[in-house]
């Protein structure tokens, strides 16, 4: 039962409001060809600090479906939001 | 005395001013050039220092050396096999944890270094206070805090690094130690490794091959196929263990180990109200804000370059065309003296007078808006609109360039991370209306039907980029890449940067422009000499005459457009032997000739850019493409307007 919420709160990092942090769970790459590009963005959002366990503070978002502004590990950056889709984070209270 | 020469690479993040310290250190005896078979820029600089020489070589500003992408693979390669003496890596103090990750990966590749603690007064800035012997005791190298905008702690970084050199301790930095599970596997394979000889060190192979590093896999292959298998094996108990992939276990332990020593290091107490800086990133990255402060600050770059443009560029005409009876008085007026005047120096003019007046000072503000952090907001702003074309944010810092001229906007486009997306990039620049450009839209219709039709062709040409950038962007296969970029706290730009940096950019347009400038300008003089001009004047006749609508001599002034494409107004008054354009072409001619001085061809400069980053074949392409483009619009505009408008 416990396990069950837990993972509903696991959202895309675009479900979160602006000033709201999460905590990365997983980073799906989508079309699963092993280790193509898919492979590449995740490797780089690592490389970034996107870990599991990473704490992320969403900033804001730019206008019209921009991009998000986010705060990991002491530095600030700016994620396109096809790939900020990709980031599951688990929501924090 | 023989001088001992040494070599010492700069190494580290981007954006934590690696190339101010290479500035402060090698001053004016820098080189920068492209890694061999690579568009990657190569620093590299020399100085004296008690009685060495040094080498300093600038490494790309990277995050990992991972292979993502091409210039952590230079990098990598370049400690590994070149084994530079020593490498700082310059650290970036205000983000510790980020930029220590970069650090433990050096280490694994086991090579000598110190690390140079940069911006030490912006971290104060923002309430972190770093313990440096703590840091040196914990990481067992070297620490020299500077602040290399202001010059301090270079000296000491030097001094240190030659000592270090001098002492050539033997670094057996391990760097990190991973979880048992992972320790005893990378054990096993870097004992297969190390019997052979490999590039990297065993135990980095053995990370690397676990990670599943595509570059050392192919190497592993050629000498031992087994290890590939067994580390695919190993990497996969991993992955049970984890569920996770091998890499991102990886990653995320060595990100602990980071964030572990940045805590035990710094402390930190949040500053009570927030930094000018931070004030200063909140407004111009403002949903409503940001987008009218861009506007105000993108507009006025283009009104103060092309007023200051237009005016130094007057003035070095007419001091150059006060030569011309003094080479006609040394070579005569003959088909020498015309070829040489005509020609070479004409088009030595033309590039001269393009480049001094409009790209050094669009160059020098771009630049300077980029060091200080201004672009990369600007790339958030506009990332949204530019993915629409296949692009991301970044794209639109070269599409600017190209308002001031195409040829360094496409050499611009190598802060792309694809092959894919640079060729989309220039492609979208060969249709931004250069300074040249500029001149016509503005001299033509802009003088002689109004601005408010300038305008109009302005506003045109930006859906023809938005359409045909679509277009390609879907033509051309491949997945487009996301945005994923560091906006880095606001700083003061170090002006030497920034002017040196300019300097190499004009450089490198002198090298790639002129040559193809002048070549193409003897060849257009010769033509004329032969007395060819116009019966080829006569051939286009069907293009110029029937289908667009426009007097035979247009076919020559666009020829001479290629050149540069200001020419074809210049020479339009030469052959209809007037300025006043009103009296020998309607409205809607002026319209249709404009139309397509803005697209018919990618001018000769640009073109030799193109081939430069994409070799024959796909700078031709784009050129015949845009050829049938700008006359298939030319006379679809003549029907529809002389059908619509009555000007």
């Amino acid at each position: 039962m416990e396990k069950r919420a837990s993972e509903e709160l696991e959202v895309p990092l675009t479900a979160l409001r602006d000033g709201q942090i999460g905590k990365v769970t997983s980073i799906k790459t989508g079309h699963g060809r092993g280790r193509g590009r898919g492979w590449g963005f995740e490797k780089r959002l690592n490389d970034m600090g996107l870990t599991p366990g990473t704490r992320v503070t969403v900033v804001k978002s730019a206008p019209f479906h921009g991009p998000l502004e986010i705060l990991v590990r002491g530095s600030r950056l700016a994620l396109g939001r096809g790939i900020a889709e990709r980031i599951y984070v688990e929501m924090e209270r | 005395m023989t001088e001992r020469k040494l070599s010492i690479a700069l190494a580290g993040n981007a954006n934590v001013g690696k190339s101010v310290i290479f500035n402060h250190l090698t001053g004016l005896h820098q080189h920068i050039g492209n890694w061999p078979g690579k568009t990657v820029e190569k620093a590299e600089g020399t100085l004296h220092f008690k009685g060495y020489t040094i080498d300093i070589i600038d490494l790309p500003g990277i995050y990992s050396l991972s292979t993502f992408s091409i210039e952590e693979l230079i990098s990598r390669e370049y400690i590994a096999v070149e084994r530079p003496d020593l490498v700082i890596n310059v650290v970036d103090a205000s983000v510790l944890e980020r930029n220590l990750f970069f650090t433990l990966q050096l280490m694994e590749l086991e090579t000598p270094m110190i690390m140079a603690l940069n911006q030490i007064d912006m971290a104060k800035s923002k309430g972190i206070e770093i313990s440096i012997e703590k840091l040196e005791h914990i990481l067992g190298i070297p620490v020299i805090p500077t602040v290399a905008i202001k010059g301090v702690g270079v000296y000491d970084l030097l001094e240190k690094a030659v000592e270090m050199i001098e002492k050539a301790a033997d670094v057996k930095s391990s760097g990190v130690k991973y979880g048992n599970e992972i320790e005893r596997r990378i054990g096993i394979i870097s004992d297969m490794v190390s019997k052979a000889s490999y590039k990297y060190p065993p135990r980095y192979t053995a990370i690397q091959l676990l990670q599943g590093d595509e570059e050392i896999e192919r190497e592993a292959r050629k000498i031992d196929p087994e290890i590939v298998s067994a580390a695919d094996k190993l990497a996969k108990e991993i992955e049970e263990i984890h569920v996770q992939p091998c890499s991102t276990v990886i990653t995320s332990e060595r990100y602990e180990i980071a964030g572990r020593i940045a805590r035990k290091v710094q402390s930190i107490t949040t500053p009570m109200k927030p930094t000018l800086r931070e004030n200063l990133h909140d407004i111009t990255t403002h949903r409503i804000f940001g987008y009218p402060i861009m506007l105000a600050v993108v507009l006025s770059i283009f009104f103060a370059v092309f007023t200051f443009g237009n005016h130094l560029s007057e003035m070095l005409g007419e001091f150059f065309m006060g030569w011309q009876p003094i080479f006609e008085n040394v070579f005569g007026a003959g088909i020498t003296g015309e070829l040489i005047w005509g020609g070479v120096m004409e088009g030595i003019i033309a590039g001269i007078t393009i480049a001094l007046p409009y790209i050094a000072p669009f160059y020098l503000i771009l630049y300077f808006l980029e060091d200080s952090g201004y672009l990369s907001r600007i790339a958030f702003l506009m990332d949204n609109l530019m993915h629409k074309i296949g692009l991301h944010g970044k794209a639109f810092i070269p599409a600017m360039l190209g308002y001031g001229c195409n040829v360094p906007a496409c050499l611009g486009c190598r802060i792309m991370e694809t092959e894919r997306e640079r060729l989309l990039a220039d492609f979208v620049i060969t249709l931004v209306p250069c300074a040249a450009r500029t001149v016509i839209i503005l001299g033509l219709v802009g003088a002689f039907i109004g601005i408010q039709w300038a305008l109009v062709l302005y506003v045109f040409d930006l859906l023809v980029i938005f359409a045909l950038g679509r277009i390609a962007f879907k033509a051309i296969p491949g997945e487009p890449t996301a945005l994923i970029m560091e906006m880095s706290d606001y700083r003061i730009p170090h002006l030497r940067t920034v002017a040196k940096q300019t300097w190499f950019r004009l450089e490198e347009f002198v090298k790639i422009a002129f040559p193809l400038i002048v070549v193409g300008s003897v060849a257009v003089k010769l033509i004329e000499i032969l007395g060819i001009l116009e019966p080829i004047g006569n051939i286009l006749s069907p293009i110029t005459v029937t289908w667009l609508g426009l007097p035979a001599i247009t076919g020559i002034a666009l020829i001479f457009g290629v050149l540069r494409k200001e020419l074809t107004l210049i020479m339009l008054a030469t052959l209809l032997g007037t300025t006043d354009f009103a009296k020998v072409l309607t409205p809607v001619q002026m319209v249709v000739f404009t139309l397509v001085t803005m697209f018919y061809i990618p001018c000769i400069a640009t073109i030799a850019a193109l081939v430069k980053e994409f070799g024959w074949k796909k700078a031709l392409f784009i050129t015949a493409f845009e050829m049938i483009f700008a006359i298939s619009l030319g006379g679809v505009a003549l029907r529809i307007l002389t059908l619509t408008t009555h000007f």
